[in-house]
């Protein structure tokens, strides 16, 4: 009389918990960061700025971008043209 | 000349010869001079130098968190405050990340901001999640110009 070995190929598992799911892979993608400083920052002009644009992220106020213009006379001659590459000094708020 | 003149002069003769003979010694070299002293070591140029961090859930006017802590509400806003001391430029950067129960660190957020300050300084970067934080530990590492300067651990609970 010959045993063969049972057949377990149509076996289904699954599972669950009443336990919350586990936080070991958290989602931070929509994490909100910021800084600012009492020191002068130096800010390096990206494509796409304006001095407009950095003082609203700097100050939070874009009309405060006279204040930026007038810390770099020596490297902003025209307040319209601003260039990648450029550092900027950004003065403290 | 009686035989002894004779021999004493012979024997004169001989030893001023010899005398003449022998070899000058060198000088000796005189001795080294005691070596000047070192002169004293360049002061090192008086840059930016990072000296405390802090972390809390609030800051003042002056970017200094006002109540410290390392264990926040799900909702806090995150600060972590900055004390620079020296004149320069310098990069800082906050790498702000999340300890697994396995231990592995998640990424959660990394800010940098160049500065110049011209004497001590305070530096704030900050962070918040509008749907909260998970519940948990991070860390906060500190960097000036990409090396770590200081780190501090806090939880979520």
């Amino acid at each position: 009389m010959s045993h063969d070995p049972p057949d377990f190929s149509k076996v289904k598992g699954g599972g669950s918990s009443t336990s919350p799911a586990s936080n070991d892979s958290p989602d931070f993608s929509n994490v909100q960061g910021g800084g600012s400083s009492t020191a002068t920052k130096i800010y390096e002009v990206k494509s796409g700025d304006s001095l407009s644009k950095i003082a609203k992220r700097e100050y939070g106020d874009a009309n405060a971008w006279p204040r930026i213009f007038e810390a770099n006379k020596d490297l902003v001659k025209d307040p319209n043209k601003i260039f990648p590459g450029q550092k900027l000094k950004i003065p403290p708020k | 000349m009686n035989n002894f003149t004779r021999y004493l002069t012979i024997a004169l003769v001989a030893a001023g010869l010899a005398a003449c003979g022998k070899k000058e010694e060198a000088p000796k070299p005189a001795p080294a001079p005691a070596p000047a002293p070192a002169p004293a070591p360049a002061p090192a140029p008086a840059g930016v130098a990072v000296t405390s961090a802090t972390l809390g859930s609030a800051i003042g006017a002056d970017m200094r968190v006002t109540a410290p802590k390392d264990a926040f509400a799900k909702n806090d806003t995150i600060y972590v405050s900055i004390d620079t001391t020296g004149a320069g430029q310098a990069k800082l950067t906050s790498r702000f990340t999340f300890t697994t129960k396995d231990g592995k660190s998640v990424p959660v957020k990394e800010d940098s901001q160049t500065i110049s300050p011209t004497g001590p300084a305070v530096t704030e970067f900050h962070i918040s999640k509008a749907d909260g934080w998970p519940v948990g530990d991070y860390q906060v590492e500190v960097l000036q110009n990409d090396k770590v300067v200081q780190t501090k651990r806090f939880s979520v609970r």
